[in-house]
């Protein structure tokens, strides 16, 4: 059976399917004897210690990965796993003969009924956390280890509906060969993380998923976008091939890697990656990043219950400062909107969030928000080579005002006495009101990157989501490289460089356009390094 | 016995990293400490107690019994009203 959906991370691989288990087990008994009181109390303390201790460790690991956002979800979930309240309820409830697995996910419920009933979305998630908490000491209880991820101990195609960075931060380095989800789209989680790793994903294949779960064997091609549950024979040897085929292209631009690639004409062409966590630093280093052409900040604001304070995004942005040294990162300013949730901001429901409330717009107008973020990337430029970027620019007004407001941030550390760093500003050309306006954007730029992804979108008028317009969604169309050129003509004359931060970068088909048009820097997702490298060296 | 009012300083409440952060700082104290919001009062070593007790704004008291109770009404006190993530 052939499953198609978005081709997300390149790649071929074929291999057992991992099936991840979702949802609260059912307990094996309901009931205990009176006999087996004291022992089953001592089975759920042990059992709490152990999912305790596991959750505590996948805490750390986030933490020393730089992740601390999603560090932060399992504190909360040690502090619940470990609450004195649910172990009375529950110690109470075998006293009564209740078995220990039953009666944990008993009690979680009555807390997640209660969070569900506040009509408070925050506290409506919160009731996510118990389940998910309670119903590991139950599986624990039962034998059955406490993360959905602890079975998967042979490389395997995981197939899920969908995956959290709690999730994917639960799989052991080289346990994942690829990745089918039901839900999900280039710009995921899952998508962005399967790029940097290397490993072929395949996401939004929808609800037929289902029909593949029971499959034992899964083949993957996450650069056409499909997988094949219980491939036969053939198939198998077709993936194994295609496979054998790729390593051995991948084995070939190994030496491209490290050079600084330069035109026969002698220009140079930097090429840098786009990171999503600082966890992605290292592997991007040893891909032959040359910096970080766009260190995207959403991470450090979603799936999580609360904003990262200023501290934490000190840490963050520093640790991706410090892996590249001397090598620039830009940082690009928080750029969400309507499609996305963002905890303790009062977004409305919009007809057009990508037409909205967005990027820079929502920055300027939520100080609490952008104050915090420039002053960690203020204080963190100490530790390295960063720059700030501003998102959905659309005019000069935008840019002067988001530059007063990182003045006003220096003055404010400076008085504190607060040691910072210099940072260079640029702007994101992602609408086409910035790519025409780009000549005066340049006088008060230090550079510009052009975010494709959006420029495509807002310039041919088409829903980068929709895959009935996949035929739009396409840099290659003449108004696009007009554009891109404007702004390359406009960064030339100010004697700012330009580079290009979108999906378009890493296309080998489109380098050479970009780079006849001007673009001075080339940033994509890791793995496509190598190949955009030989690709600038043969032009 | 100890006891102070204080006011919710999180934006959204209490619960998640707050709650988290506020629970293992009771825990560290070995007076019995409770939050009291209007009728209810709950253990203030619960972090599924405290979730979802009170929001942005409103007034909770911080009441302990114990040989450090002076010390953890203060320190919890100043917790739960602190806006810092």
């Amino acid at each position: 059976m052939k499953l198609t959906g978005i081709g997300a991370s390149e790649g071929v691989a074929v291999g057992p399917a991992f099936v991840p288990a979702t949802g609260n087990p059912e307990p094996e008994r309901d009931r205990i004897t009176e006999a087996e009181v004291q022992t089953e109390l001592q089975k759920f303390k042990e059992a709490v210690e152990a999912v305790a201790a596991n959750l505590s460790e996948t805490g750390d690991r986030l933490r020393a990965a730089g992740s601390e956002g999603e560090a932060a979800i399992f504190d909360f979930h040690v502090e619940m796993a470990e609450d004195p309240e649910l172990a009375s309820a529950v110690e109470e409830r075998i006293g009564n003969l209740e078995s220990p697995e039953a009666a944990v996910l008993a009690v979680g419920e009555e807390y997640a009924a209660q969070y569900a009933a506040m009509d408070d979305e925050y506290l409506a998630a919160r009731a996510d956390d118990v389940r998910d908490v309670t119903g590991q000491i139950s599986a624990q209880l039962m034998g059955r280890g406490a993360s959905a991820f602890e079975a998967l101990k042979t490389p395997s195609v995981v197939l899920a509906h969908s995956l959290a960075p709690s999730d994917t931060a639960r799989i052991q380095r080289g346990m994942a060969l690829g990745f089918v989800t039901a839900e999900g789209s280039k710009t995921s989680h899952v998508s962005i993380m399967a790029r940097s790793m290397g490993i072929p994903a395949v996401v939004g294949v929808g609800p037929e998923l289902e029909d593949i779960l029971a499959a034992k064997t899964v083949a993957v091609d996450g650069g056409e976008g499909y997988a094949i549950a219980d491939p036969d024979a053939d198939t198998v040897a077709e993936f194994e091939r295609m496979s054998g085929v790729l390593a051995e292209e991948r084995a070939a631009l190994d030496e491209y890697r490290h050079i600084e690639a330069s035109t026969s004409e002698g220009r140079r062409i930097e090429v840098a990656a786009n990171l999503g966590s600082a966890s992605e630093a290292e592997d991007a280093l040893e891909w032959g990043a040359e910096g970080v052409g766009l260190f995207r900040t959403e991470f450090l604001f979603m799936e999580r219950v609360d904003l990262p304070s200023e501290d934490e995004q000190y840490e963050a942005y520093s640790a991706v400062a410090r892996a590249f040294g001397e090598k620039p990162v830009i940082v690009r300013t928080l750029d969400v909107g309507g499609d996305k949730d963002l905890p303790g901001v009062d977004q409305a429901d919009e007809d057009n969030p990508f037409l909205g409330w967005r990027g820079i717009r929502m920055s300027l107008d939520t100080p609490e928000l952008f104050k915090p973020q420039l002053r960690a990337i203020l204080r963190a430029a100490a530790n390295g080579n960063l720059k700030v970027m501003f998102p959905m620019v659309a005019d000069v007004g935008e840019l002067e005002a988001a530059k007063e407001t990182l003045q006003e941030c220096r003055r404010e550390l400076e008085s504190e006495g607060v040691e910072t760093g210099e940072v260079e500003t640029g702007v994101m050309i992602e609408t086409p009101a910035a790519a025409l306006h780009a000549a005066q954007l340049a006088e008060e730029s230090a550079f510009f990157s052009i975010g494709t992804n959006d420029l495509v979108q807002y310039t041919l008028a088409a829903d980068r989501g929709n895959e009935r317009l996949r035929r739009l969604q396409n840099a290659d169309h003449p108004a696009v490289l007009a554009l891109i050129q404007r702004t390359c003509e406009a960064a030339s004359a100010a004697g700012i460089p330009v580079g290009v931060c979108g999906e378009a970068a890493g296309e080998p088909e489109l380098i050479p356009k970009l780079v006849e048009l001007g673009v001075t820097e080339l940033s994509m997702a890791a793995p496509q390094i190598p190949r955009a490298k030989k690709v600038v060296s043969e032009l | 016995m100890a006891e102070k009012e204080t006011t919710v300083g999180p934006e959204e409440g209490i619960h998640g990293r707050p709650a988290a952060r506020f629970v293992k700082a009771a825990k560290g104290f070995s007076s019995q400490v409770v939050v009291v919001k209007g009728d209810r009062e709950v253990n203030a070593k619960s972090v599924l107690k405290i979730t979802g007790l009170a929001r942005k704004g409103e007034k909770v008291t911080i009441r302990a019994e114990g040989e450090d109770a002076e010390q953890a009404v203060e320190t919890l006190a100043e917790l739960i009203a602190a806006d810092e993530h």
